[in-house]
């Protein structure tokens, strides 16, 4: 018998905070240019000693203002997406639910866009305007994952096979009202390609990325204090709540974080897929699926997963960039069909 | 707090009500329909009864007379149409999930797990009602389940997996999480139904000897009429939705009655150990 | 041991408090907005889309993020100056050869700061609006044209060519384009437009709205398109096209000598036939040019014009060799098809006064 300690979690994390040092590292060096990490490294210890005001101009446009918020972005994302995907897949207890695969991406995409479109026609204060993108998502992932979930319930019981072809469903009708709306409509909608496929490679406003992660960990802290709920939900809502449990408490609490933790990263980086699917998976594989590791776990393994694709979709055709969200549905879609199959076996 | 003080917690709250009533269930009704414009499609009549600490009470009937339905309406999972369920002179249905956690286990037959895991980490889930959030099992719940793996005789089967074990072990594992609970009240619904009858036999011994022990009230539903009959202090005897009558055994098992509830023929004997037998007789 | 176990949770508490504030120590050390080496000198433009731009005087390196651009730096001799464009500028061929940054819509940002430009050169119709923003918060100056009209195109190249610094040969390339629409006005501008279909793609069919340079162009060249919308690209369809019969069907390809066989296959796809215009063979063919809004847009302009208008082109018979030569034309004539050959080829051809480019 070996129950969960704390230290273990700490262990577990520290692992992948190497890991993710390591993935960033790599990423500050691998671009559309060259950076040898030699000079870097040096410079950054003259910057420490006092010796320099900043690195050189060269690396301080590359990669202070580019690479590094780019993965910075990376992180944030990745991280966001995991979650939600390891939220879904306790609440709904099927482990091949995710944001993209149960279309709450795209419902956030599209509530992007409706704001997007709103913003001129409405008086408000620039801060508020800028708001308004993030809240558009966020409604439109709610209202997605509370559609997704009344169809895939039958007779009180969540079916799995329902719920997942009510996803699939839900989302390429709602692409199809994006397609549509980015067809007609013209101003600054960004791109289809953007919303549908995902890009991290534009760079935000500095309190946006502390708005993102505040509001990362407040998400992330909210689905975390019913750690050990979503334990027993797997075991079914009405076990769970005989075991002590406040199910419809935990569902609220739950859903609403992971749908905020969706709207967040979809409004400031499109759609991108299979990280919330993939990375929860590998993650339990490795270290079990008590939750209470799994979400922190999770959590650096998308950040893990998402700046290495990241890195990959901008230096595999260099300088030219192929979109983030091609690369994790390339890797993603492979295994998310072996494990769709060793489920139905 | 150790172990064995908040168990002995337990016990001087059930001393203190010690053959005093523990679960008073006053007139709860309850109706189902699918359609709320229309008919209820199945109803419970106002039943009551009340069973003390120690005690195994069986509600005994053939299907659908609406004995899973009293059964959740003790439980908690559902609320009464009218009346009440008192435990130790507490509503219920007015506990928080968690309270009532601690002090009602609810035993399924079955327990679908979603992933794999151990049978020790199952039974460390009842715990959770008595943990606060945030917080890691402490030595005294790993000391706790261990015990009650043991009291089920489980102890060997503590570090395997649940789905490479039989039925029959599972079913003891899923007990012993509900032991884990440390609760006043024990619920089983139709625990006998996939199990052999060496397994059977093996259940309802270690449940009586548990409410002897640890002073568990015990509520079991069930159609077996002999089991029912040799294990049970008292019996609820329910039809379509009707409870027809609540007593020991002795009481209960009258031919002319059992027959038309169970719309068999039947006949009843006194049994070696004191307790009714019921044979089913063939069509002639 | 109960004691340790307190220890850990406060322990991670201050881990992570100390990584807090050096992440807020590492932003406030960004705040600092990088400084550029770049020569003390400024001049304040305002660009075509409205945004006040800081231009480095002078412009020593340029980098463009569309062909047409590409062209415009060109066509005003800036070549040495040009560092970096896209993967598709391939006009003119020394083009090619120029670092590329990536695609319009989504170039590559380090590639273009390695680059240290003075000045980026961008355009609404083709690039994004967030590359310019970022641009702009990496502290590298864009510059942002956006013509609707043939007219607008020569305004832009003679702002442009102001901004860069040599308002002389803009003066001269926007004086030519002038004399040449001019000559081609005083040509064709009195006769009945031509109703045409400008095809960018067949399958879908796509043609151009009203409000984009390339419907002004075809109005140079004596033509209007039959196609009313308010979109850029908008889809038509196949009735519409039938119900308002087209006299020609225009089409632009970069390889103009291959596009005869191809445009010939469009004849047999189903349910083209019912166009008078495939079926009597009215097709036109220019180059790629009039795709982008730069100088060379004049060239295909002129070379619609000379097809859909030939009668306009012949000069009147004025003595009886000129009457020989019509009747007798020379075997050297191109085939009996509207069209002509490369752009380069027909630009010599057409600077030469009086030259014929096809034969009816």
């Amino acid at each position: 018998m070996r129950p969960l300690t704390l230290r273990r979690l700490f262990l577990q994390c520290s692992i992948l905070v190497l890991i993710l040092f390591v993935v960033v590292v790599i990423a500050v060096k691998f671009g559309a240019v060259p950076v040898s990490l030699y000079a870097l490294g040096r410079d950054l210890w003259h910057v420490l000693l006092g010796q320099r005001a900043d690195l050189s101009s060269d690396y301080v446009l590359i990669i202070k203002n580019i690479r590094l918020p780019r993965i910075l972005l990376g992180i944030i994302v990745g991280a966001s997406l995991s979650v939600a995907g390891t939220s879904f897949q306790a609440l709904l207890r099927n482990p091949l639910a995710d944001p993209y695969v149960l279309g709450v991406s795209m419902g956030a995409s599209l509530g992007s866009i409706l704001a997007l479109i709103a913003e001129p026609h409405l008086s408000i204060s620039p801060a508020l305007a800028s708001l308004l993108t993030p809240l558009g998502a966020f409604l439109g992932a709610g209202a997605t994952i509370a559609a997704v979930y009344f169809l895939g319930r039958r007779e009180g019981q969540i079916d799995s096979a329902t719920l997942l072809l009510g996803g699939v469903i839900i989302s390429s009708f709602l692409s199809a009202i994006i397609m549509f709306l980015m067809n007609t409509l013209s101003g600054n909608l960004r791109g289809l390609s953007f919303w549908l496929m995902g890009d991290l490679s534009t760079p935000l406003q500095k309190s946006a990325y502390w708005f993102l992660g505040i509001g990362f960990l407040l998400a992330a802290g909210a689905i975390y204090t019913t750690a050990a709920d979503l334990n027993l939900l797997l075991s079914g809502e009405k076990e769970a709540m005989h075991l002590g449990v406040d199910v419809p408490r935990v569902r609220l609490v739950v859903y609403i974080a992971a749908s905020l933790l969706t709207g967040l990263a979809v409004s400031v980086s499109g759609a991108i897929g299979y990280v919330g699917l993939i990375v929860p998976h590998a993650i339990r594989f490795i270290f079990g699926s008590d939750h209470r590791t799994l979400l922190p776990t999770a959590a650096l393994g998308g950040a893990i997963a998402l700046v290495f694709a990241d890195t990959l979709a901008r230096t595999i055709v260099a300088p030219t960039e192929v979109s983030v969200g091609a690369v994790t549905a390339l890797v993603g879609a492979p295994l998310f069909i072996y494990l769709l199959r060793r489920r139905l076996s | 707090m150790s172990a064995g003080s908040a168990h002995a917690r337990h016990l001087a709250e059930a001393g203190r009500l010690a053959n005093e009533i523990r679960l008073s269930v006053e007139q709860v009704s309850y109706a189902y329909s699918a359609n709320p414009a229309q008919a209820p499609l199945f109803t419970l009549e106002a039943t009551s009864l009340q069973a003390r600490p120690g005690e195994i009470v069986a509600i005994l009937g053939p299907n659908a007379s609406g004995k899973s339905t009293l059964l959740h309406l003790i439980s908690g999972a559902l609320a009464p149409l009218s009346g009440r369920v008192l435990l130790n002179g507490f509503v219920t249905q007015s506990l928080t999930p968690r309270t009532r956690a601690q002090r009602i286990a609810v035993v399924q037959q079955e327990s679908a797990l979603l992933f794999p895991a151990r049978a020790w980490e199952f039974v460390l889930q009842g715990r959770h009602s008595h943990r606060r959030s945030l917080r890691f099992e402490s030595e005294d719940d790993v000391l706790i389940a261990k015990n009650a793996l043991a009291q089920v005789g489980a102890a060997d089967l503590s570090d395997r997996w649940m789905n490479q074990i039989s039925g029959g072990e599972k079913q003891r594992v899923i007990l012993a999480r509900a032991l884990a609970q440390q609760p006043l009240l024990l619920l089983l619904d139709e625990p006998t139904l996939h199990l052999d009858i060496a397994a059977q036999i093996g259940l309802l011994d270690a449940l009586r000897r548990l409410a002897a022990e640890n002073r568990y009230t015990v509520v079991v539903v069930t159609h077996e009429l002999n089991l029912a009959a040799e294990y049970a202090d008292q019996v609820v005897l329910m039809q379509r939705g009707r409870c027809l009558r609540v007593g020991p055994p002795a009481s209960i098992y009258q031919r002319e009655l059992l027959e038309q509830v169970f719309q068999t023929p039947l006949s009843v004997e006194l049994g070696s150990s004191g307790r009714p037998r019921v044979t089913v007789l063939s069509g002639t | 041991m109960k004691e340790f176990a307190r220890l850990r949770p406060r322990s991670a508490v201050s881990a992570a408090t100390v990584a807090l504030l050096s992440c807020a120590a590492l932003t406030c050390a960004q705040s600092a907005p990088p400084v550029s080496s770049a020569s003390p000198a400024f001049r304040e433009v305002t660009d075509e889309v409205g945004r006040t731009v800081r231009v480095p005087q002078p412009v020593r390196r340029i980098v463009s993020l569309a062909p047409s651009l590409t062209e415009t730096v060109y066509a005003l001799g800036l070549q040495d100056r040009l560092v970096g464009d896209t993967d598709y500028c391939d006009y003119p061929a020394d083009a090619r050869k120029k670092t590329k940054v990536g695609g319009a819509i989504n170039p590559s940002l380090e590639q273009i700061v390695a680059l240290h430009p003075d000045l980026v050169l961008a355009t609404k119709g083709l690039n994004r609006l967030e590359t310019v923003h970022s641009l702009d918060g990496l502290g590298i100056s864009s510059y942002a044209t956006d013509p609707h009209t043939v007219e607008e195109i020569i305004t832009s190249s003679k702002k442009l060519s102001d901004v860069l610094g040599v308002p002389e040969a803009g003066a001269s390339v926007a004086g030519e384009m002038q004399r040449r629409l001019a000559d081609l006005q005083q040509r064709v501008g009195s006769l009945a437009a031509k109703r045409v279909l400008f095809v960018v793609w067949t399958q879908p069919l796509i043609s151009v709205g009203k409000d984009t340079f390339i419907a002004d162009a075809l109005r140079h060249a004596g033509a209007v398109s039959i196609v009313d919308s308010e979109q850029g690209w908008p889809q038509v369809s196949l009735e519409e096209v039938a119900r308002l019969q087209p006299e020609f069907l225009v089409f632009a390809d970069s390889h103009s000598d291959s596009a005869f066989p191809a445009v010939e296959m469009l004849a047999t796809l189903p349910g083209w036939s019912i166009l008078d215009a495939v079926s009597n063979r009215r097709f036109a063919v220019i180059s790629d040019a009039v795709n982008r809004p730069a100088p060379r847009i004049v060239t295909a302009i002129e070379d619609l014009a000379k097809q859909l208008h030939p009668d306009a082109f012949v000069e009147k018979p004025e003595n009886g060799k000129e009457k020989m030569e019509k009747e007798n034309p020379p075997p050297d004539q191109p085939p009996s098809w509207h069209y002509s050959s490369s752009p380069d080829a027909l630009q010599d051809r057409l600077t030469t006064p009086g030259g014929r480019a096809c034969a009816h």
